[in-house]
């Protein structure tokens, strides 16, 4: 009897923790664009401004809750309690009671006409109709209940008594076993399939901006871009491992390059896009030098704090009077004219695509021979404890000033090809959130890992654009992520593999002793 | 070709050292006849003005100091930059705000004056509430943070709780943003404490305000300051505090309760950065959810000048970086809007060429 008590308790107490995520989440309004989302899904997306059909808010929260009952019910049955299941219950129990009583009270001031927005912004007595599912306060709170409570419980039980962790191990064995077959290995290792694969890529980087429209080509041009800042940093931060947060200047320097060469106002030079191109890279690299310099004794977080104020000085200088006459000023500068490549000017979004995909391509060619080669080791012999790269003949100064060079370089033809494209840039592209974000895709992937960076970028810049209901909660998400990617997962989700030579040893199935003995024999 | 090889060797350093002193050289040469020309040369300004800008930067100086300790502090326990530390002040600064709207919105009718609210009808009373409320809240903040943001890491590499605090930092900002909506909102004074009024001194045949929100953030900043030291020099928790500073293991040999000291420590920052917050909020009277990216950069700025770790060092530096701030645009003779550029500036110069800051903390350079 007192082990069922124990699994109650335990969870109630993982439940605190997710009644507060669920109110915190009915606070900022994201109940509404979750189910807008869900709704999407469905095909019956609200127009914009209004609220999805009630339903798919339920759903949001019956997901919510069977995520909450299976997780709370597996740490139950790991630390051995009797009935598991009941921790579902009580957990989601505890957060629907809580909601309950919100909407209760929510439901019945709004009823006398009170209005809290200005307090609490999201409250809006629709989104609070919303809440309690269009029913009285009485009903709406007791539909709520239910629905955390049975959907959790249920999750809990399905963990319990389906078998999904032995179906699970079964699909992870077959799985195992036909990715570690002779002729899939040896298909894997011709020269062919390569090819192959590289032929498949070029076929659909060709094809892909003409078929899927101009709004795909915007956001995959802008993750095109970050995937160019990424590398960059990946260089500074992933290998040599000196946090810059100022990284946005060089991407800065790329753009007003860019602009200033080629824009009607403020100066009407005109040079055209490829000497900009190359100034705006060499300018960027030479800026990245340069407050190399002075910054090269610091580590840590001291370089974090001091790029961070080149970063806002220069953001400074761009917004203020100072500058005007030079940079536009607040204003920024418009109308930059576009590349144009023997008398064929790139003016489509499809163009601009193209150009982004050989320069990451370009990019990622030269990123990836960069860390393989013996620049590479030593930036990481640097990043892994300085003094001893040193004591066995690195030369730190000039490694670090490398990479601060190359990266910059990296983000300054990103620079170039961002203002080129928007024909736009101003002060307000160049902030510290610029800096934030790519740092984040960066550690979001992987640090030091080149597969990392593409992953982080789409996944930070391209999934916003596809799950855009959820736009406003963004940065939220971003700062979130990065504490909780710190502390379950620092190694990033593609972490960079040690080269080695041997061939890696196949994970054994358990259950299949001969299976591993005809391994070892091949091996 | 030895020779020749150890000169090329060397050669990066060396351009590097060389370079950083031109740039110090110049930078100091260059605001030293900037200075000369306007104090001696245009003089722009009377007196009166001068002293105006000492006053408005004694005041937001005292603000910076209280941040500045709360960095001090978590740099010289933990030797991490908290830096979701300005967004603690920021979510005080709301804190008080809700107060001072609450209490507005309280009647307390008298005899004389039927619809009186309680703001007015109190209102050191209820600038007191929102001293406490503000404080409160940021303190609760600052626990938070330690115990979900930091503790797992305790023992991670440097960068990684740098990386987690920038994350909190970005996530309280948008969760007040998403909370409490983006605008800019005019912070509640009561009539008496309108922003603007004070008593006016005669300088230099000009008159100078002395707002009554000034000298009450000043002083009260001073107090608090003082109240500080004592904690940290005279009782058992600084004593544990200074314990946990200088060596964890062996002060939780000698059974001193290590995470509760952090824990503290953290409170303790984050109920001087949420009064720092009131006060802001009082005195410059806006309040939104960026607002605490600045004063927080500006507040690690002094910290760094008056020497990291060290608690009378983010003091003066608090007051020195307000100071200077008012002061330096005019008696540099450059744009107002470049105010903070040279708060930077100050910040990157004295990283790059005295690390150990002013007051001088006595193992900065094995930490950096």
């Amino acid at each position: 009897m007192k082990r069922n008590d124990s699994a109650f308790k335990s969870g109630l107490r993982s439940g605190s923790t997710f009644t507060i995520i669920v109110l915190f989440l009915v606070l900022i309004g994201f109940n509404a664009s979750g189910s807008a989302l869900l709704a999407r899904l469905f095909g019956q997306a609200p127009l914009s401004g209004q609220l999805p059909p009630v339903v798919y808010g339920l759903v949001f929260l019956a997901l919510l809750a069977i995520w909450q009952g299976a997780s709370s019910t597996i740490a139950s049955r790991h630390k051995g309690f009797h009935v598991p299941w009941l921790s579902g219950f009580s957990s989601t129990g505890l957060a629907g009671l809580v909601l309950a009583v919100f909407i209760l009270v929510f439901g019945s001031l709004y009823q006398g006409g009170a209005d809290f927005r200005r307090t609490l912004y999201a409250l809006s007595p629709a989104y609070i109709k919303f809440l309690s599912a269009d029913q009285s306060p009485v009903n709406g709170a007791l539909i709520n209940l239910f629905v955390l409570l049975i959907a959790g419980g249920i999750a809990g039980l399905a963990v319990v008594y389906l078998p999904f962790g032995k179906l699970w191990k079964q699909v992870k064995v077959t799985w195992l076993r036909f990715w570690n077959m002779d002729a899939n290995r040896s298909l894997r290792a011709s020269r062919y399939f390569k090819f192959g694969v590289y032929a498949l890529l070029v076929l659909f980087c060709f094809f892909a901006p003409r078929l899927w429209g101009s709004y795909w080509n915007y956001v995959f041009g802008l993750v095109g871009i970050y995937v160019l800042l990424g590398l960059g940093l990946n260089i500074i931060v992933g290998l040599s491992g000196q946090l810059v947060l100022g990284y946005v200047a060089f991407f800065a320097i790329g753009a007003y390059t860019v602009a200033l060469l080629n824009a009607p106002v403020p100066h009407n030079l005109m040079w055209g896009f490829w000497p900009a191109v190359v100034i705006g890279i060499l300018l960027a690299a030479l800026s990245g030098f340069l407050i190399g310099l002075p910054i090269m004794r610091l580590r840590g977080d001291y370089l974090a704090i001091v790029t961070l104020g080149f970063g806002e000085i220069i953001r400074v200088l761009l917004k203020s009077d100072l500058l005007t006459n030079f940079t536009g000023g607040p204003r920024g500068i418009q109308d930059i004219k576009g590349p144009s490549l023997f008398g064929f000017s790139f003016s489509s979004d499809v163009d601009f695509m193209y150009l982004i995909i050989l320069a990451v391509a370009l990019a990622l060619f030269i990123a990836s021979r960069l860390q393989n080669s013996r620049v590479g080791r030593s930036w990481i012999a640097i990043r892994e404890d300085e003094t001893v790269a040193q004591a066995s003949g690195v030369n730190t100064t000039r490694y670090k000033l490398l990479a601060l060079a190359l990266g910059a370089a990296f983000a300054g033809i990103g620079g170039v090809l961002f203002a080129a494209r928007n024909q736009f840039t101003g002060p307000e592209d160049h902030v510290l959130m610029v800096s934030i974000n790519v740092l984040s895709l960066v550690i979001v992937g992987g640090m030091g890992s080149i597969p990392g960076v593409v992953l982080g970028a789409f996944a930070l810049k391209g999934l916003p654009e596809i799950l855009r209901e959820l736009a406003n909660y963004r940065l939220l998400a971003f700062g979130a992520l990065l504490v909780v990617m710190m502390i379950a997962r620092p190694q990033g989700l593609w972490p960079v593999g040690r080269p080695s030579l041997q061939r890696p040893e196949p994970e054994s199935p358990p259950d299949k002793p001969e299976e591993s003995n005809r391994e070892v024999t091949h091996g | 070709m030895t020779a020749l090889t150890s000169v090329s060797f060397k050669t990066p350093q060396l351009v590097a050292r060389i370079i950083r002193s031109a740039i110090g050289i110049l930078v100091v040469f260059w605001m030293a006849v900037r200075a000369y020309n306007v104090l001696f040369i245009d003089q722009p300004y009377g007196t009166d003005t001068w002293v105006r800008f000492a006053i408005s930067g004694l005041i937001i100086g005292g603000m910076y100091a209280l941040i500045a300790i709360g960095y001090t502090l978590v740099y010289g326990i933990l030797g991490m930059i908290n830096f979701a530390h300005g967004e603690v002040m920021m979510i005080g600064t709301f804190g008080g705000y809700f107060m001072l709207e609450a209490l507005e919105a309280t009647p307390a009718p008298t005899p004389a004056s039927p619809d009186l609210n309680f703001l007015n009808a109190h209102p050191l009373l209820s600038i007191l509430l929102a001293f406490l409320v503000g404080t409160a809240v940021a303190s609760l903040t600052g626990y938070f943070l330690e115990k979900i943001a930091y503790r797992p890491l305790r023992n991670a590499p440097r960068l990684v709780p740098l990386i987690s605090a920038i994350g909190a930092s970005i996530f309280l900002q948008n969760a007040v943003q998403l909370l409490f909506s983006p605008q800019l909102r005019d912070y509640t004074n009561p009539d008496v404490l309108a922003r603007g009024i004070g008593w006016s001194i005669n300088i230099a045949g000009s008159n100078v305000m002395i707002t009554y929100t000034g000298v009450l953030s000043f002083s009260l900043s001073i107090i608090l300051m003082i109240g500080l030291y004592v904690l940290v020099k005279k009782t058992r928790i600084g004593r544990a505090m200074r314990a946990v500073a200088q060596d964890k293991k062996t002060a939780a040999l000698m059974g001193v309760d290590v995470n509760a000291v952090i824990s503290r420590t953290f409170i303790i920052s984050g109920a001087l950065a949420g009064a720092a917050g009131v006060m802001w909020g009082i005195h410059n009277g806006l309040v939104y959810y960026f607002l605490g990216f600045v004063p927080g950069i500006k507040a690690f700025t002094a910290a760094v000048l008056g020497g990291i770790g060290n608690i009378p060092g983010a003091m003066v530096g608090g007051l020195v970086l307000g100071l200077v701030e008012s002061i330096g645009p005019a008696a540099l003779g450059i744009d107002f809007q470049l105010k903070d550029v040279i708060a930077f500036l100050i910040l990157v110069l004295v990283l790059i060429f005295r690390p150990s800051g002013i007051l001088g903390a006595a193992s900065v350079e094995e930490k950096l």
